[in-house]
């Protein structure tokens, strides 16, 4: 009885997809709507999807939980490392102009950074908490 | 028109969250929270405010209704109310209608309404908000960081620092989480960290009972029942 | 031409909107989930794909007509694999369609494990 062919094939089709949109919100966010945040979350929903209908263990093996950790602190990381670059380079903290030649290319860079720590933070916490929930099998506390 | 479409959406927010107080199934009140969420999305598109509408239907209507649905698989959809039992007496806890409280909260609400009479109008220039930071922001945005959209260049450049506050909070939010519910942890023979594998299969009967499939497909979980044949 | 197409754009979206609020009047009224998601399936269908034209035709030959394609596309591809998903796990959890009494099921038809009244009554004869 695996009638669940029909999730499993679209689930397989929709997610590459999901995941590719996630980039494209985070890249994009400097020219529309989007940023760290929402593609954060998207990314996460598309390992979710993937991990509600092919089981917890084979989206523990795609996207294991010390890599979901590890991307939660990474990303707070990131974050702060270019405000301390900006500081070593002469600038204040945080102060994106000094990061390049030229203060709107250092501004590009610094915001791109930025917001790749933010996304890479929304990422692992999102899934991090999803495992949690998921690995805990108890009626009661 | 924009107004009709205004007192729409928030005539419908505050239908949902009537239901979702009115509502005794756990379950229902998760799906109507998820409704709530993509209302206030839509609000916030039709007042402009894209990214936050954005981010409101990825998260809202997305991921806390995913975990909300996870925590009733674990937790069961009913509510049941407490009878507190006080040697003979039995008194079933709902039938109790406070009086003090309502009167309060009343009281309280009348008081803001009438503060936000002596508010400035929505969307005034001459607000004081839109005095001092904002119309640098909006007019220095464009040759200082040089990209399109001054939201980002608001959140991750003019207040990269609040934008940093903000990410150290979803980050300890999660280690929260993980000291809250750290599940168990044992090793197996091959001295590797098996992570929650044991309590696995009490977790698919939960979540048959609330998606109507196993969550791994592959296990073998608790015997579901053959098929019996027809009737005849 | 401009308004020739404003024109067709108008009568999808009404008609998109029309087939929008028959859905909801058909989850509404419906006895059982399984109709109800039926009638929900109008609303996904002829629903969002009128009004999704509707909306390229206002679009115009630019990107903003692509990415209405897409969206349409990803929604017809979704919303019938929900349907079925939620179809099937109200069955498993054990709540029934309402079977009418004297209908004929074809050995085909059967749901294994499902009991139905047509058998009840001919048994009970």
């Amino acid at each position: 009885m695996s009638d669940q062919v029909i999730l499993r094939v679209a689930v397989k089709i929709i997610v590459p997809m999901i995941l590719l949109y996630a980039l494209y919100v985070q890249f994009h966010g400097d020219f529309g709507p989007g940023g760290g945040f929402q593609a954060g979350v998207i990314f996460a929903a598309g390992i979710i999807l993937y991990g509600l209908v092919f089981g917890l263990r084979r989206a523990q093996k795609v996207f294991p939980t010390w890599v979901a950790r590890l991307m939660a602190a990474s990303g707070v990381l990131l974050y702060a490392g270019v405000g301390i670059a900006s500081l070593l380079l002469g600038g204040r903290y945080l102060d994106y102009s000094v990061l390049a030649h030229d203060p709107h290319h250092g501004q590009h860079y610094g915001i791109l950074l930025v917001e790749l720590g933010v996304m890479i933070t929304v990422c692992g916490v999102m899934i991090t908490i999803f495992y949690f929930f998921a690995a805990r099998g108890r009626e009661t506390l | 028109m924009e107004l009709f479409i205004n007192f729409t959406l928030l005539a419908l927010l505050a239908v949902t969250a009537l239901g979702v107080l009115h509502v005794t199934n756990l379950f229902a009140a998760v799906m109507l929270a998820g409704i709530y969420s993509f209302l206030s999305a839509g609000l916030f598109t039709v007042m402009d405010a894209v990214d936050v509408a954005f981010t409101e239907a990825a998260v809202g209507a997305g991921i806390s209704t995913v975990l909300m649905l996870a925590t009733l698989a674990l937790v069961g959809s009913k509510v049941t109310t407490p009878e507190f039992r006080i040697e003979s007496i039995s008194v079933k806890g709902r039938s109790r209608r406070p009086l003090l409280p309502i009167v309060v909260v009343v009281f309280t609400g009348g008081i803001l309404a009438y503060g936000t009479l002596d508010m400035p109008g929505y969307g005034d220039p001459d607000n004081p908000v839109h005095q001092h930071v904002a119309p640098h922001y909006l007019e220095e945005s464009g040759h200082e960081i040089g990209i399109p959209n001054v939201v980002t260049s608001v959140l991750a450049s003019y207040r990269g620092y609040d934008t940093m506050g903000e990410t150290t909070v979803v980050f300890t939010a999660a280690v929260g989480v993980m000291i809250l519910l750290s599940a168990l942890r044992r090793r197996d023979s091959y001295g590797e960290e098996a992570w929650g594998d044991e309590v696995i299969d009490d977790m698919d009967v939960g979540f048959k009972d609330a998606f109507g499939e196993t969550m791994d497909p592959g296990l073998a979980g608790p015997e579901r029942e053959g098929p019996e044949g027809g009737g005849g | 031409m401009g308004l020739f197409l404003d024109i067709v754009s108008w009568v999808l979206l009404l008609s998109g909107s029309f087939f929008a609020v028959v859905g909801a009047l058909g989850v509404i009224r419906m006895p059982d989930l399984f109709t109800r998601l039926h009638a929900a399936g109008v609303t996904d269908t002829m629903g969002a794909g009128l009004i999704l034209v509707g909306l390229m035709f206002q679009g115009g030959m630019s990107l903003v007509t692509v990415k209405l394609f897409m969206v349409l596309g990803f929604l017809w591809f979704s919303s019938p694999v929900s349907t079925y998903a939620l179809s099937r796990a109200t069955l498993a959890s054990g709540q029934e369609p309402f079977w009418s009494e004297d209908m004929e099921i074809p050995d085909t038809a059967r749901i294994p494990g499902m009991v139905y009244p047509v058998d009840a009554t001919a048994e009970g004869d």
